[in-house]
C-alpha cells in the first residue's frame, strides 16, 4: 500500500510558528546579505534589487568606522554597568524580603511597578526628571545650597547617565523578582543546618545561598544582558544618540544609519556583523536555559 | 524561608524598614512625576523651581490628547508661545494599538500553543529545536528592521495593520512557545494517553483534556504577550508612517518644532497608555517570572 506522502502530525503543529518565524527572520536575513553587498540608498531612486554590487566594501568601511566601533564598545559598557547595578541592587533588596513581615506583599508590588510601565513612557518620565529645571537638578541644588542647572542630556560626557539610570530603574525589579523567586525556592535544609551549626549570616549567604542560587543568577544576568544589548527606546527618547554620537548604542547607530542617513547597504552589513557576534555569544551562553540537557 | 537569618535586633528591623521604604519611593517617584506633570497647566511644565504637586490641577492635557481640535483652539487662545501641532487624536492610536496587539496576541498564542504541544509531547525537532525560536529575541530588532522595511515595501505591507500583526506575532512567538510549553509539561502526558486509548485523536485529546487544565496559563501568556505588543516601539516607529499609529508612536509624536517636548501632554498620553499594561501586569503578577524567564523559573 503506497501511502501518499504526508507531513507528520507533530510537524504540522509547529508549521504555523515555523513559517511565521522564517518569514520574519530568514527571508529578511537573506535580503540583508544581498543589501550588505550593495551600496543601496533608497534616496537614489534605484530599486534595491538593481543596486550596484560593491562586494565587501561595506564591511571594509565598517572595520575602519570609528563611530561603529565606538557604538559597539559603548553598548558593551552599558550592558556591563546596567546588569551589574541591577544584580547588585536586586540581590541586596531580595535579602530584605526573605522572611515574612506585615506589608511585604504591598512592598513587592510597589517595587516591581517600574517593569510594568511602557518603556517609552518610562523614558519620557526620565526625560522630564533630568530636565535642566527638573526635580533631579532641583534636589541637587537643595543639597548643594546653590543653583544647579546642569543640562544632562546635552552634555557629551554625562548624557549616558540618565539613559542608564532609566534602564536600571526599569529593569532592576525584574532582576529582583527572579532573584527573590530563586531565594524562595532554595532548599531549606542546608540553610537550617548551617544555622544550627552556628554559621554567621554573612557566611551562610556567601557559602550556601549564593552557590545554590548560581543557576538563577546566571539565567537572570543572561536574560538582562541580551535585552540590554538591544537598548533602543530610552536612547531614542532621551537623546537620539546625541549630542554628536556620544550616546549612540549599536541599535541607535543602525537606526540613524538607515533612517537618518539612508545608508541601507551599510547598515545591513553592520546588522550582519551584529547578528554573527550575538549568535556566537548566545550559542556559548544559552546552555543555562536548557533545562532538559 | 521563615527561619533564615532573621535580623533579630530592633536596629536592623528599623534599618530594613527604611531601606524598603526608600526602594519603594525610588520605584514610585518617576511614575508620580509623570502623573503629576499630566495634571499641570502649561506654565508649570518646566517652571523653576519645579512644581511637585500643582495647586491648580487641570485636565487640559488630557483634553488635548483626545481632542486635537481643542488643542488648536487652546493654542490660538492663550498659549501663543506654544506650538500645539498635535498630529492626531489619541483615540486612533488606542484603537490601532488595541487592534494590532489583540490580533498579534491571538496568533502568537494559537501558533505558540500548537508548537509548544508538539515540542512538549513529541520532542519535535530534537532538544535544540526550541532554541531556534529564542534567537528571535536575541538579535537586536533593528538588525532585522532594515531588510524588513525592504521586504514589506515589496509585499505592500508597509504601514498596514497586517504588516504590524505579522511582525508582532513573530517577535512574541518565543515567549508563547516557551511559556506555554512549561505549562503543558506540568500536565502528565498519561492523561492524554488514556483519552487516546478510548479512541480520541491526539489533537482531540490535547484540546479536551490538556487545554482546559492549562487555560489559566494560556491566559496569563496571552496577557503577557499583549503587554509586550502594546509596549513595542521600534517596529511601530520604523514600519509605519502615519496610516497606522500605535500608542508608543503617538507618545513620541507630541514633540513640536518650536517648543520642544509638550511635557504635560506627553505625560497625559503616557499615563493613559500605560494604565492597561499596569493592570494586566498585576493580573498576571504570579506568572511574570515564568514569562520573563521563558518558562525556566517557576513560582
Amino acid at each position: 500500500m503506497a501511502r501518499r506522502f504526508s507531513i507528520p502530525f507533530n510537524v504540522r503543529l509547529v508549521l504555523p510558528a515555523q513559517l511565521t518565524m522564517m518569514a520574519v527572520v530568514l527571508v529578511p536575513t537573506l535580503i540583508a546579505i544581498w543589501l550588505s553587498l550593495t551600496d543601496w540608498q533608497p534616496t537614489s531612486g534605484v530599486p534595491w534589487y538593481q543596486s550596484e554590487l560593491i562586494w565587501f566594501w561595506n564591511f571594509n568601511d565598517l572595520w575602519f568606522d570609528d563611530r561603529f566601533t565606538a557604538a559597539l564598545i559603548r553598548t558593551i559598557i552599558v550592558v556591563a554597568v546596567c546588569v551589574a547595578a541591577e544584580l547588585g541592587i536586586a540581590l541586596s533588596l531580595a535579602l530584605l524580603f526573605l522572611d515574612d513581615w506585615p506589608w511585604r506583599k504591598l512592598a513587592v508590588s510597589v517595587i516591581i511597578l517600574p517593569m510594568m510601565i511602557v518603556p517609552v513612557d518610562a523614558a519620557n518620565a526620565f526625560f522630564m526628571l533630568f530636565n535642566e529645571r527638573g526635580p533631579i537638578n532641583h534636589v541637587i541644588s537643595l543639597l548643594l545650597g546653590r543653583r544647579f542647572e546642569f543640562s544632562w542630556l546635552s552634555d557629551a560626557n554625562w548624557a549616558m547617565a540618565p539613559i542608564m539610570l532609566a534602564e536600571i530603574w526599569q529593569w532592576t525589579p525584574l532582576m529582583f523578582l527572579l532573584v527573590l523567586t530563586g531565594f524562595m525556592n532554595l532548599p531549606r535544609n542546608q540553610v537550617r543546618a548551617a544555622i544550627v551549626l552556628g554559621a554567621s549570616p554573612v557566611r551562610i549567604f556567601f557559602r550556601i545561598m549564593l552557590p545554590l542560587l548560581a543557576p538563577v543568577i546566571t539565567l537572570a544576568v543572561l536574560i538582562r544582558a541580551i535585552e540590554t544589548f538591544k537598548i533602543f527606546d530610552p536612547v531614542y527618547i532621551l537623546t537620539r544618540g546625541g549630542p554628536g554620537a556620544s550616546t549612540e548604542t549599536i541599535s541607535m547607530f543602525m537606526y540613524n544609519g538607515a533612517f537618518v542617513y539612508f545608508r541601507m547597504g551599510y547598515v545591513a552589513a553592520a546588522a550582519l556583523i551584529v547578528l554573527v557576534v550575538v549568535t556566537a555569544i548566545c550559542m556559548a551562553l544559552a546552555r543555562p536555559l536548557q533545562r532538559h540537557g | 524561608m521563615a527561619e533564615t537569618p532573621p535580623a533579630g535586633s530592633r536596629f536592623w528591623r528599623a534599618a530594613r524598614r527604611v531601606a524598603v521604604l526608600a526602594a519603594m519611593a525610588i520605584a514610585f517617584f518617576p511614575i508620580f512625576w509623570l502623573v503629576s506633570t499630566s495634571l499641570k497647566p502649561h506654565e508649570e511644565w518646566t517652571s523653576s523651581p519645579p512644581v511637585w504637586v500643582t495647586s491648580q490641577p487641570t485636565l487640559q492635557n488630557y483634553r488635548i490628547v483626545f481632542f486635537p481640535e481643542a488643542a488648536r483652539r487652546f493654542a490660538a487662545h492663550e498659549a501663543g508661545s506654544l506650538d500645539y501641532k498635535v498630529s492626531g487624536s489619541a483615540w486612533k492610536a488606542f484603537g490601532d494599538s488595541a487592534l494590532i496587539a489583540t490580533l498579534a496576541t491571538f496568533f502568537s498564542v494559537v501558533f505558540g500553543t500548537l508548537a509548544a504541544y508538539s515540542i512538549a509531547r513529541y520532542r519535535t525537532g530534537g532538544d535544540n529545536y526550541p532554541f531556534q525560536f529564542l534567537t528571535i529575541r536575541m538579535f537586536p530588532p533593528i538588525a532585522v528592521v532594515v531588510p524588513m522595511v525592504v521586504l514589506f515595501s515589496l509585499l505592500k505591507l508597509t504601514d498596514t495593520y497586517a504588516g504590524m500583526v505579522i511582525a508582532y506575532t513573530a517577535f512574541t512567538l518565543p515567549f508563547s512557545i516557551w511559556m506555554i510549553r512549561s505549562f503543558i509539561e506540568e500536565v502528565p502526558a498519561e492523561l492524554e494517553g488514556a483519552a487516546m486509548v478510548h479512541g480520541m485523536t491526539p489533537m482531540r485529546a490535547f484540546l479536551t483534556i490538556t487545554v482546559p487544565l492549562i487555560k489559566g496559563g494560556v491566559l496569563a501568556t496571552a496577557l503577557f504577550v499583549f503587554i509586550l505588543n502594546w509596549s513595542e516601539f521600534l517596529f511601530a516607529l520604523t514600519l509605519t508612517s502615519g496610516h497606522v499609529v500605535t500608542v508608543t508612536v503617538q507618545v513620541a509624536n507630541y514633540v513640536s518644532a518650536s517648543s520642544g517636548k509638550l511635557y504635560g501632554v506627553q505625560a497625559a498620553m503616557g499615563t493613559i497608555s500605560t494604565i492597561p499594561v499596569i493592570l494586566f501586569g498585576y493580573l498576571i503578577q504570579r506568572h511574570l517570572v515564568r514569562g520573563l524567564s521563558f518558562g525556566a523559573i517557576k513560582r
